[in-house]
């Protein structure tokens, strides 16, 4: 054999049945590629196998076997490829061209593409449709959450509203507070009182009082909160009373879970004082 | 024959040709599948059976044959009416890839047949079949054993050689004028 002489009918025959080596497989091969002389003489001697091989005895396979073929076919279900115009007519179709131009199908070749990727428009829309639904569902869940939420705030905002009600009726100065007490038998001059309210576990305190005796000047009444656990007193916040003897004091800034044991009162110069001054004025537990 | 063929009891043919039959496939079209199965299993089938000599095997390599079709049918270059010649050359390489117990090789399924017989007539397949099986009984008797040897048994000539004790030349001789005889009698 060589590759610039045409290649023997003998050894046609054996490449066509696989009977060559690898080496003298692959010296034919790059021969035919390049000689349609040759190319046309295998035609011929694969022709000649192919009548050859209907000369066997013919056995029908198991009606299992047209069976077994025909599931897998469904297993494996091809994507519908586009339309397109093709003819499959007798006039058309397969031909072969020994000549080296031969020609499959009329049928326009698929592109790479869809040769290789077969299935990744499907796969592509599927995750699309997967995706869409999980949109959906998201915008529904969400959709629920913001309504949970807006129903919240809602609440949320009529509690702001009626708790700064009562904080503006509470710190107003312009409001009336009036105590009522069990009538006394003999009018008696009216003393000083408070009213704590404590929350220790949010550290909560309003405080209310009336009566309170005007102050001398730089001088600022200071509300007290003794620790259950023998700390020292914290500073609750300071105030001064109205015209009408009232004061409060809403919401001081004071520490998270302080068990109180009581509440004091003191006079202290302006602007506070961070250990009480006595005497204690007020106290109460 | 055709009885003993069992081509008798075949379904009816459609008058589809091949051509047609592949766009169908192409296109994913089942029934179309099962009508080459219908039209091309028998031969597809014993040829594996000659060379495995085994059912189950013979019935892998027809399943393996058929699978190809239905996921490329694009690589089936086959010329009008040859799609049956193919089959049967594939089924023959196949079966014998197995015996060898090696990978299918490409090569040859890619190749071209000239045939200027239409296989996908039932009546002309008949008649092409018992015309060769007449020439080959007609071929001398170390040509059909030579012929017979390389093509469903898979030996090289150099194996048949051996156990003929022939020279390597005289093998490939009678391989080929086997060949040359079975040619000309469809030229005539």
């Amino acid at each position: 054999m060589s590759s610039t002489r045409h290649i023997e009918q003998e050894d046609l025959a054996l490449f066509a049945m696989q009977l060559l080596s690898r080496d003298e497989s692959a010296t034919i091969t790059t021969h035919v590629e390049h000689c349609a002389e040759c190319r046309q003489q295998l035609a011929e001697v694969q022709g000649d196998l192919a009548v050859y091989a209907h000369t066997v005895d013919i056995h029908s396979p198991s009606a299992q076997a047209r069976e077994r073929l025909m599931k897998q076919v469904a297993r494996e279900k091809k994507e519908l490829p586009i339309e397109r115009a093709s003819t499959t007519g007798a006039g058309s179709g397969y031909r072969t061209g020994l000549d080296g131009d031969r020609t499959i199908e009329d049928e326009p070749q698929r592109s790479f593409g869809s040769r290789s990727f077969p299935w990744a428009g499907w796969a592509v829309a599927a995750g699309l449709a997967v995706a869409a639904g999980n949109l959906y569902h998201e915008r529904d869940a969400m959709h629920g959450t913001l309504m949970r939420q807006s129903g919240q705030m809602d609440q949320l905002t009529a509690d702001a509203a009626s708790a700064q009600q009562v904080m503006d009726a509470m710190t107003d100065r312009t409001a009336k507070h009036v105590m009522l007490v069990k009538a006394p038998a003999t009018p008696t001059p009216p003393v000083p009182q408070g009213r704590a309210t404590y929350v220790p576990e949010k550290g909560t305190l309003i405080f209310l009082a009336s009566n309170m005796e005007p102050l001398q000047p730089n001088k600022v009444y200071e509300l007290w909160l003794i620790p259950a656990d023998g700390r020292n007193p914290i500073p609750a916040g300071t105030f001064h009373p109205d015209d009408h003897g009232n004061a409060s004091v809403i919401l001081p800034p004071l520490p998270r879970r302080i068990e109180a044991k009581a509440f004091g009162v003191t006079i202290e110069d302006e602007g506070g004082s961070q250990t009480p001054t006595l005497p204690i004025i007020m106290a109460g537990s | 024959m055709y009885r003993e063929m069992g081509l008798a009891n075949a379904p009816p043919q459609s008058s589809q040709d091949d051509a047609a039959l592949l766009a169908l496939v192409k296109r994913g079209n089942e029934h179309a599948m099962a009508s080459l199965f219908d039209r091309y299993s028998a031969v597809v089938y014993s040829v594996a059976l000659r060379v495995l000599r085994d059912p189950a095997s013979a019935e892998d390599v027809l399943q393996e044959v058929f699978m190809q079709i239905w996921r490329s049918p694009d690589g089936f270059i086959a010329t009008r009416g040859s799609l049956g010649g193919w089959l049967a050359v594939v089924s023959r390489n196949r079966s014998i890839d197995a015996l060898r117990r090696k990978k299918p090789t490409e090569q040859v399924d890619e190749m071209v047949l000239a045939a200027p017989y239409n296989l996908a007539n039932e009546s002309e397949r008949n008649s092409m079949m018992e015309k060769a099986r007449g020439v080959i009984d007609k071929l001398p008797v170390e040509q059909r054993k030579t012929l017979e040897m390389a093509f469903y048994d898979g030996l090289t000539h150099s194996e048949i050689a051996e156990m003929t004790g022939e020279p390597l030349g005289t093998v490939k001789t009678r391989i080929r004028s086997a060949l040359t005889t079975l040619r000309k009698a469809f030229q005539s």
